[in-house]
C-alpha cells in the first residue's frame, strides 16, 4: 500500500475535526430520530436533511467535475436486499437504547461518558458475533434481494442528474422555508454551542473530503469486527481459524490517495480498512476529549443508575451485530450512501424508524422511568 | 440571583444516557409543581451535556418557569424557580 502515512495522517485529521464538530454541536442522530418518537417533534432533524442535502449536492457537483468516481453497485453500496431494512430497524433499536449512534458513542465517549464506554464494548461483541452466522445471513441476503438495480436513477431508469436536481429543489423548498421561519437555529445559552446547522454544513464538506480522497465515505463499523478478530485470535485462534468471516479479504476499493486498489476486510490483519478507520476513529474520540476538555466539561462519572449502563451495553450489542448485518452504520448510509440515492442505504433509513420506536418504547418501560 | 429564604432541590443527573437529563428534569419539575409554583423552592438541575441543557432551558421556560443557566466548573447549574410577574 502506497502513501500509508498520507493517509493516516489525513483521516486522523478528518476524525479530529468531526470530533471537535460533533462534540459542540451535539450532533447526536441518535436523539434525532428518538425525539421524533419521545417527543413527536425533533427540531435536529432538520440539520441531518441539511447534512443529507448538502452531501447530495457535493457529491453530485465533484462528479460532474471529475473529482469523485463511484459507480453503483459497487463494493460499498451493492443491490438492495430485505436484509438492509432488517439492519436498519435493528440498528435503530440499538441506537435509542445505547443512546447514541456509533459515531455518537464516539464522540460521547471522548468528552468523558461512562454509558457511551459500555456500548464502546457492545459494538465490538456484536460486530464480533456477527461472523458467528455470516454464511447463513448471506445467504437470507442473497435470497431477499430486492432489485438488480443499486439506485433511484437506475431504479426509474432517468439521468441521475434530473433525480439528484429534482430531489434537491424539493429538500432546498423545505430548508429555506425552515430557515426563513427561524426553525434551523437551536436557543443556545451555552458558550461554545456550535449550532446543528454549521455543523451539517462542514459534515458535509468533510465527507465529500473523505470520499473523494480516501475513496471511501466516512465510516468505522467494519473496524469494531476487526478489533474483535484480533482478540478472538489471541484467546480462540482455533475457533477463529473456522470463521470465514474473518478469513476472507473482505472487499476491494480504489483509494485516490494511495492510487491503487486496496482490500478492506474485517480479519485481523493490516489492509485498505485499517489504514483509514483506526485512525478515524482515534481522531474522533481525541478531538471530542480536546473539545470537551477545553470547554471544562471533562469528567467521568460512575455513579450512574444500573438500567442505564445495562442498556448501554444491549444498545452497543444490538448495534454491533445490526452494522454487520446491514452492512454499515447509519454515518455511512446517511451520509454516504442517501446522497447518491443508494437503495441499500434508503432501505437502512427506512428501517431506522421502526426501529427508533421501538427502543423509544423500551427505553421509557424499562430504562428511564418517568 | 436567588433570595436566601429558597429552599434548594438538587438533582444531579451528570453522565446519564440521554436523553435522561430532560426527562428526569420534567418529571422533577412535574413532581415538584405545587412549590415549584408557590415560590417556596428552587429546583437545581446539575448536567454536563451542553444540548440538554440548551433543551432544559427550552423546555422548561416553556412551561412558564423562570431558568436560569450557570456555568459551574465541570457541569451546568439549572435553577428553575417561579417566573416574577414583571418578567412576563
Amino acid at each position: 500500500m502506497e502513501n500509508q502515512p498520507i493517509i493516516i495522517f489525513f483521516a486522523f485529521l478528518l476524525g479530529i475535526v468531526s470530533g471537535v464538530i460533533m462534540h459542540r454541536s451535539d450532533f447526536c442522530i441518535a436523539g434525532m430520530f428518538r425525539d421524533l418518537f419521545l417527543f413527536r417533534s425533533s427540531p435536529l432533524l432538520r440539520s441531518l436533511i441539511l447534512l443529507i442535502a448538502c452531501s447530495m449536492l457535493l457529491f453530485e457537483m465533484a462528479r460532474v467535475a471529475g473529482l469523485l468516481n463511484y459507480s453503483l453497485p459497487s463494493s460499498l453500496y451493492g443491490l438492495p436486499s430485505l436484509t438492509n431494512l432488517l439492519g436498519g430497524t435493528l440498528f435503530g433499536v440499538g441506537m435509542v437504547l445505547a443512546g447514541g449512534c456509533v459515531v455518537g458513542t464516539l464522540y460521547k465517549l471522548g468528552s468523558g461518558s461512562v454509558p457511551a464506554v459500555v456500548s464502546f464494548f457492545g459494538l465490538i461483541v456484536g460486530s464480533t458475533f456477527y461472523a458467528e452466522f455470516h454464511p447463513l445471513w448471506k445467504q437470507l441476503s442473497l435470497a431477499t434481494r430486492l432489485s438488480t438495480a443499486a439506485s433511484i436513477p437506475q431504479l426509474l431508469d432517468v439521468q441521475p442528474t434530473t433525480i439528484f436536481i429534482t430531489i434537491l429543489a424539493i429538500l432546498g423548498c423545505f430548508l429555506f422555508r425552515w430557515q426563513t421561519k427561524g426553525k434551523m437555529l437551536r436557543p443556545n445559552v451555552v458558550k461554545g454551542y456550535l449550532q446543528p446547522r454549521t455543523a451539517a454544513l462542514l459534515l458535509a464538506i468533510i465527507g465529500l473530503l473523505s470520499f473523494s480522497l480516501t475513496g471511501m465515505p466516512l465510516g468505522i463499523t467494519t473496524s469494531y469486527a476487526k478489533v474483535g478478530a484480533y482478540f478472538e485470535q489471541l484467546v480462540a485462534p482455533g475457533h477463529m481459524a473456522t470463521l470465514g468471516y474473518f478469513q476472507g479479504r473482505g472487499f476491494e476499493y480504489f483509494s485516490p490517495l494511495s492510487n491503487q486498489v486496496l482490500t478492506a476486510g474485517a480479519g485481523p490483519f493490516w489492509d485498505g480498512l485499517s489504514l483509514v478507520q483506526f485512525p478515524l476513529i482515534g481522531g474522533i474520540v481525541l478531538g471530542s476529549g480536546f473539545s470537551a476538555v477545553r470547554m471544562g466539561k471533562f469528567k467521568l462519572h460512575f455513579n450512574l443508575p444500573k438500567p442505564q449502563l445495562i442498556s448501554a451495553l444491549f444498545g452497543g450489542i444490538l448495534m454491533g451485530l445490526a452494522s454487520r448485518m446491514t452492512p454499515a452504520c447509519n454515518v455511512w448510509h446517511l451520509m454516504g450512501g442517501l446522497p447518491l440515492l443508494s437503495l441499500q442505504s434508503i432501505l437502512f433509513t427506512i428501517g431506522l424508524f421502526p426501529g427508533a420506536w421501538f427502543g423509544t418504547r423500551m427505553l421509557t418501560r424499562f430504562v428511564l422511568r418517568t | 440571583m436567588t433570595e436566601a429564604k429558597l429552599k434548594q432541590v438538587e438533582i444531579d443527573v451528570c453522565g446519564q444516557i440521554c436523553p435522561s437529563s430532560l426527562l428526569t428534569t420534567l418529571r422533577e419539575v412535574n413532581n415538584h409543581k405545587q412549590p415549584l409554583r408557590s415560590g417556596e423552592i428552587q429546583l437545581d438541575i446539575l448536567t454536563d451535556n451542553s444540548d440538554s441543557t440548551n433543551r432544559i432551558f427550552e423546555a422548561v421556560s416553556n412551561m412558564g418557569y423562570m431558568v436560569e443557566i450557570n456555568e459551574q466548573k465541570k457541569h451546568f447549574r439549572i435553577s428553575i424557580s417561579k417566573r416574577n410577574r414583571t418578567e412576563g
